[in-house]
């Protein structure tokens, strides 16, 4: 479990995190929605010590982010993080060089999966294909959680169609996933736990499933109310 | 499979009404493996824990039945076949009285009218094969 | 330790294009030099030896050749200097090319499940590994390009010059200490200027703006402590014995550096962002 717990942060004057509470669980994926500059993508880089914060706590299964937690998390931010000149076959090498969780035979079938030919320089990719690279470099670490920055964003919509069928693949089952998205449309039924975040601040935190059996809304249904307050 | 889901309905209830719609079309038969949770969770696009909370649903209601580490299959029992396909019947007509008895039309004139359109239609679907 | 050294190697193998011209760069404009100098004074020799008929031992009475003067010719010098300058702006790079440019390298080396601090480690290593190479690279460019000069100008015009003779060059005596000693006194210095750069980076990279400031107060006052006891030395001249200075120095270089390490350290777990 991913337990982010009153956790304040400012940039400058700007308050980007105002005592944000979540928390994501294993096998459930958690979809962080706000609109941009809500603070989505620093709560990501804060969960991995990527930045940091004022006050507050953030544990990952009961503990705070060591060295060792770098095998069991993973961030796959908005960008790639690999250098662009590297082909796709070096960037797995450098992953397999450095982490103890990178599983090749994974990456292998992403690969196959996503149609990229691992000769491809980065730096040459299409853009939906430097997404689905950046997504298999970290889909293919075993790790027990993955936080996805905004995965649908700025690409093709078949690039998005085959990202979107990783999320009802074996290669999250029984991983707990935190996304981040300013368009729930596409994932709305990819989801378990939909966290609505405002500046800073968490303002509603429920399973859609629940929502949707109780009250009869979906998740937009959800978000019409708890922002047009 | 290609289904399009509503947002506002429960996404396993969804899924639920959609085997029974394959059993009352004859698409599953009695006895026949269905697709594990998380294929059937990839057919649908969607989430593997709401595949899985189906076929639990599904299973209580004993539409479908899992022997040990078998695959689950459709169940074999009759009377359950039976009262799903009634139960869709049933739940089409309720909808369609619903919304005839909001426009007070007469029930001769009603059966009359879906008696030719239905004939009609049939015979188009003849035609056009 | 593992990590460390694959870190290493693969620092190294970012830049070592870059290296390679640099290489390829002194090399060439080196043995060019070499010949284009012994030509240029042969030709020159010849031409006043013509003019003023003089004999060659009249000639080289005024002036003789002395591998000097290729040593302090702009073809050995401008090498140098370039390469030098090319480190330097390096060493600031080496940390801001994983924040800019289009992929942000700088997640996936702090995402790593290793100690940040190895990345700091690998870096400072790479600079002064590259360093050492250009060191060693001149070390054997310098009797290759003392065979070129003694294959042009006969040995009559050439004043004699041994290898070690180099030593009393300006430049070279510089960039090569001719004791232990003062090698890793030199490349030491060297190596917590770097350590000191580097932090003050970091306190950049966590802070923004206020840590520019904070970069440079760092950096001077690590600075200060670092030359504090050579103005010890000179302000109260034959106070000291030059032991207790050299020992005095050493303590703070110890100093300086852990602590360059310790900060960057506690700023790369605690204050970095990205």
């Amino acid at each position: 479990m991913i337990e982010v717990k009153n956790v304040k942060k400012k940039y400058g004057r700007k308050q980007v995190l105002n005592g944000l509470s979540f928390t994501a669980k294993k096998g459930e994926i958690t979809c962080l929605i706000g609109i941009n500059g809500v603070g989505k993508t620093t709560i990501m880089k804060a969960i991995m010590a990527l930045t940091p914060i004022n006050s507050g706590e953030i544990l990952i299964d009961g503990e705070k982010i060591r060295k060792e937690s770098y095998d069991k998390i993973t961030f796959i931010p908005d960008t790639i993080t690999m250098l662009p000149q590297m082909k796709i076959a070096e960037a797995f090498a450098f992953m397999a060089d450095f982490y103890k969780s990178w599983n090749p035979q994974r990456a292998e079938e992403l690969l196959k999966f996503f149609k990229l030919d691992p000769t491809e320089r980065i730096a040459n990719l299409s853009k939906g294909n430097t997404a689905k690279v950046n997504m298999l470099l970290g889909l293919a670490l075993d790790v027990d959680y993955l936080l996805m920055d905004e995965p649908f964003s700025g690409i093709d919509i078949f690039s998005r169609e085959q990202i979107a069928e990783v999320f009802t693949s074996h290669l999250i089952e029984d991983r707990g996933v935190i996304i981040t998205t300013h368009e729930i449309n596409d994932i709305e039924h990819l989801i378990d736990r939909a966290v609505l975040i405002d500046e800073g601040e968490v303002l509603k935190d429920f399973s859609v499933e629940e929502v949707r059996e109780n009250e009869g809304k979906s998740v937009v249904d959800v978000m019409r109310e708890v922002y047009r307050r | 499979m290609n289904v399009k889901f509503n947002n506002r309905d429960p996404l396993y209830v969804q899924v639920i009404r959609h085997f029974k719609e394959q059993i009352a079309k004859g698409y599953f038969e009695p006895g026949q493996e269905i697709p594990s949770r998380r294929e059937l969770a990839n057919q649908l696009k969607i989430n593997p824990n709401t595949a899985q909370r189906a076929y639990k649903e599904m299973e209580e209601q004993g539409l479908i039945f899992t022997e040990g580490n078998m695959p689950s299959c459709i169940t074999k029992d009759d009377a359950v076949l039976k009262s799903v396909r009634e139960e869709l019947i049933i739940e089409a007509v309720d909808l369609f009285l619903g919304s005839i008895k909001s426009i007070n039309v007469p029930l001769s004139e009603v059966l009359e009218l879906v008696e030719k359109k239905y004939d009609a239609e049939s015979g188009e679907a003849e035609e056009s094969k | 330790m593992k990590s460390y050294l694959k870190l290493v190697h693969f620092e190294i193998s970012r830049f070592f294009k870059l290296y390679l011209i640099l290489i390829g760069l002194t090399v060439v404009s080196q043995l060019i030099g070499a010949v284009i100098v012994s030509k240029g004074y042969m030709s020159s020799a010849e031409k006043v030896m013509y003019a003023n008929q003089l004999s060659v031992s009249k000639y080289i009475e005024q002036s003789a050749f002395s591998f000097s003067r290729f040593i302090n010719s702009e073809w050995f010098v401008m090498p140098i200097v370039f390469c030098i300058a090319m480190l330097m702006i390096y060493v600031f790079f080496i940390w801001y090319r994983d924040w800019f440019g289009k992929n942000t390298f700088i997640y996936r080396l702090l995402m790593l499940p290793t100690e940040r601090i190895n990345i700091y480690f690998a870096k400072l290593t790479t600079i002064m590994l590259l360093v050492l190479g250009l060191i060693t690279l001149q070390i054997l460019l310098v009797p290759i390009e003392m065979q070129i000069v003694n294959g042009i100008v006969p040995a009559d015009f050439r004043t004699n010059f041994p290898f070690y003779g180099i030593y009393d060059q300006e430049i070279w005596g510089f960039l090569y200490p001719n004791t232990p000693v003062g090698f890793i006194l030199l490349y030491g210095i060297g190596l917590i200027f770097v350590a000191i750069l580097f932090t003050s980076i970091l306190f950049e990279r966590s802070f923004g703006l206020k840590g520019i400031f904070c970069g440079i107060v760092y950096g001077m006052f690590s600075f200060g402590v670092l030359v504090a006891p050579l103005i010890l030395a000179v302000s109260y001249t034959g106070y000291f014995y030059p032991l207790e200075i050299y020992l005095m120095e050493l303590v703070t270089s110890i100093i300086v550096l852990g602590s360059a390490i310790w900060i960057a350290n506690h700023l790369l777990k605690h204050k970095i962002r990205v």
